[in-house]
């Protein structure tokens, strides 16, 4: 326990002490708070607007506080994986520079190392994403806040089984990497596409029904959708108080991917918990297989 | 002495490259061993064997009667390993480095900072503790890397090249403290180099060459089989060496005349005493041994 607890410690330290790799992971919530605000937010906003029925006026902070819930959960559901990734390069890095080598001609077992890479990546996660979401926190309240405690409670668990699963994913793939060329390369591709097959770039609704069916057999998807379901259930609530129509708010659920269907059936908000869990189980699983399996130090 | 180190038809294939080729050696107890050969020979391959991190294709590994094959856990606390670059974390500090390296043996707490305390006095870095690594020099982190390979208190301490591009002062005080631990602790030192003279004060020497031994024995021996004597003439004239009819070199302020052994080398001194007046008898160096055997020069030393 004492091993596991001070390589836990060295991986935390590693990663804040090396400024590359901390800032990298920081940057990235920060740089896409800042383009949605700045960039997406009005988009959003207009197409909220334009997509209402005339007859239906809406206050400016219940629109604000729509479009903020939303990018807040697209924010989050990315970070949580990405930021997973960038934290953890130093389990593929150890391999370049060799350290991994040196932890492995110890009596120390792998499976402890290995162990002490998922908690070292989800603790430093975790604090990179607290951060991140404060500063989301603060953008709701400035633009319309409708959360309740219940809400926040409930944003911070999403948040962790996601950053859970995001770590779990990231030590799988980074088991298999072995250059800084791989690193760099691995961390491009999980940046620019993982936001596009959770959903939270742009919502799944707006894509063909093939691409729908294919998206809902990923894990993430449920993710981004659990997040976004209590990211915005006050501001429902705010519009079923203001009498909007339930066949709107429907609407506007299913257009923002609160409804999530997999082959034609609605999937419950405690299924969606049942889907991250499980995969949570299932990716720490396939981890621990690897490193079982794996005869040799890389 | 007993053997700790037996290793016996050793096999290793990278695909088509047959690294490690059927290799037997001995190493005993608390002697300074030297593994010879120039890059690609093996060493590298054999070494990573011996600690477990990679798979040997055939043949046997024991080290200190524990088997490679089922005892790999017990081997691993025998064996401290100083890598050929540096393997510690950059970015932390030199105590952060070796608390963490300590606690991979279950050293922690009060027992850690003895440890630790012990060999930055023995290997002079107690200035050095909260410096980060990667500021230090090359000397100062190789100083860190032996502390490291200590801090467990090995009975095997395996140095891949471990003093290549130090300065003479660092190599100095390196080889004193594994000379320290050696002998106050009957450590063995299973020793890669590119410093002949390192080799040469070795008690066993095995040349490896394409995955196989080409020569073994101490370097006395080994100077014996490989090289001749040299017989070091100053102040002659140089017709007069050349008309020895021997293979010579001329050096800055004398001649330095080859000849088959030490008996040769008596009978050309008697036969020519007007000639040797001022003079000296060497054996051959590990240099010559080595390039005598694998037709090969080590790249990287001196």
């Amino acid at each position: 326990m004492k091993t596991f607890l001070a390589m836990t410690k060295r991986n935390i330290k590693v990663f804040f002490k090396d400024k590359g790799m901390f800032f990298a992971s920081l940057i990235t919530p920060l740089l896409l708070l800042i383009l949605y605000a700045t960039f997406l937010a009005k988009v959003y906003k207009d197409s909220f607007n334009s997509a209402l029925p005339d007859f239906i006026s809406v206050s400016e902070k219940l629109v604000n506080g729509t479009v903020a819930g939303e990018l807040f959960s697209s924010i989050l559901a990315v970070c949580c994986v990405t930021v997973a990734f960038c934290s953890n390069t130093l389990m593929a890095a150890d391999k370049v520079s060799g350290a991994r080598k040196d932890l492995f001609i110890t009596p120390v077992k792998k499976s402890v190392i290995a162990l002490s890479y998922y908690v070292g990546t989800l603790l430093t996660t975790l604090i990179v994403i607290a951060v991140a979401m404060g500063a989301c926190f603060i953008y709701i309240a400035v633009n319309g806040w409708f959360l309740t405690f219940g809400d926040v409670m409930l944003l911070i668990l999403d948040v962790f089984l996601l950053s859970l699963f995001g770590t779990a994913f990231s030590c799988i793939i980074n088991s298999f990497l072995k250059t800084q060329g791989q690193i760099s390369a691995v961390g491009t591709v999980i940046s620019a596409g993982y936001g596009f097959i959770c959903g939270a770039y742009m919502p799944i609704s707006n894509f063909g029904s093939g691409l729908q069916k294919t998206l809902s057999l990923l894990p993430g998807t449920y993710g981004t959708s659990l997040i976004r379901n209590h990211a915005l259930r006050g501001v429902f609530a705010e519009m079923t108080k203001e009498n909007f129509p339930p066949e709107v708010i429907e609407g506007i659920k299913d257009s923002v991917d609160c409804n999530i269907k997999f082959f034609g059936r609605a999937v419950s908000i405690s299924a969606m918990y049942a889907i991250i869990c499980a995969s949570i189980a299932v990716l720490i699983g396939v981890y621990v297989l690897i490193n079982v399996l794996d005869k040799k130090a890389d | 002495m007993e053997n700790i180190i037996e290793i016996k038809n050793l096999d290793k294939s990278f695909k088509e490259v047959h690294a490690v080729n059927d290799l037997s050696f001995n190493v005993k107890r608390g002697e300074l061993f030297a593994f010879l050969g120039v890059n690609g020979a093996g060493k590298s391959t054999t070494i990573s064997i011996m600690c477990g991190t990679l798979k040997k294709d055939n043949g046997s590994v024991v080290i200190d009667g524990y088997s490679a094959d089922t005892d790999m856990k017990k081997i691993t606390e025998e064996i401290g390993v100083v890598f050929q670059n540096s393997v510690l974390d950059g970015v932390l500090t030199v105590k952060d480095n070796l608390y963490s390296r300590a606690s991979l043996y279950g050293i922690t707490g009060k027992e850690a900072k003895a440890k630790i305390d012990e060999l930055s006095k023995l290997l002079d870095f107690e200035n050095l503790m909260n410096r980060t690594l990667c500021k230090l020099s090359g000397g100062q982190r190789r100083r860190i890397d032996v502390a490291r390979a200590l801090l467990h208190d090995p009975k095997i301490l395996i140095l891949d090249e471990p003093t290549t591009g130090l300065d003479p002062q660092t190599r100095k005080i390196l080889w004193q403290v594994v000379e320290d631990y050696r002998k106050s602790k009957g450590m063995t030192v299973f020793l890669t180099t590119h410093y002949m003279e390192e080799a040469a004060d070795a008690d066993y020497v095995v040349i490896l060459d394409s995955g196989k031994i080409s020569a073994e024995g101490t370097p006395l021996e080994l100077k014996n089989k490989y090289t001749g004597d040299f017989v070091t003439v100053y102040n002659a004239d140089e017709e007069r060496i050349k008309s020895l009819n021997l293979p010579y070199e001329k050096i800055r302020d004398a001649f330095r005349i080859e000849v088959k052994d030490t008996e040769a080398a008596r009978d050309l001194i008697v036969a020519h005493p007007e000639l040797f007046t001022d003079f000296e008898i060497t054996k051959g160096k590990m240099d010559d041994v080595f390039l005598a055997v694998t037709s090969k020069k080590l790249v990287g030393g001196n």
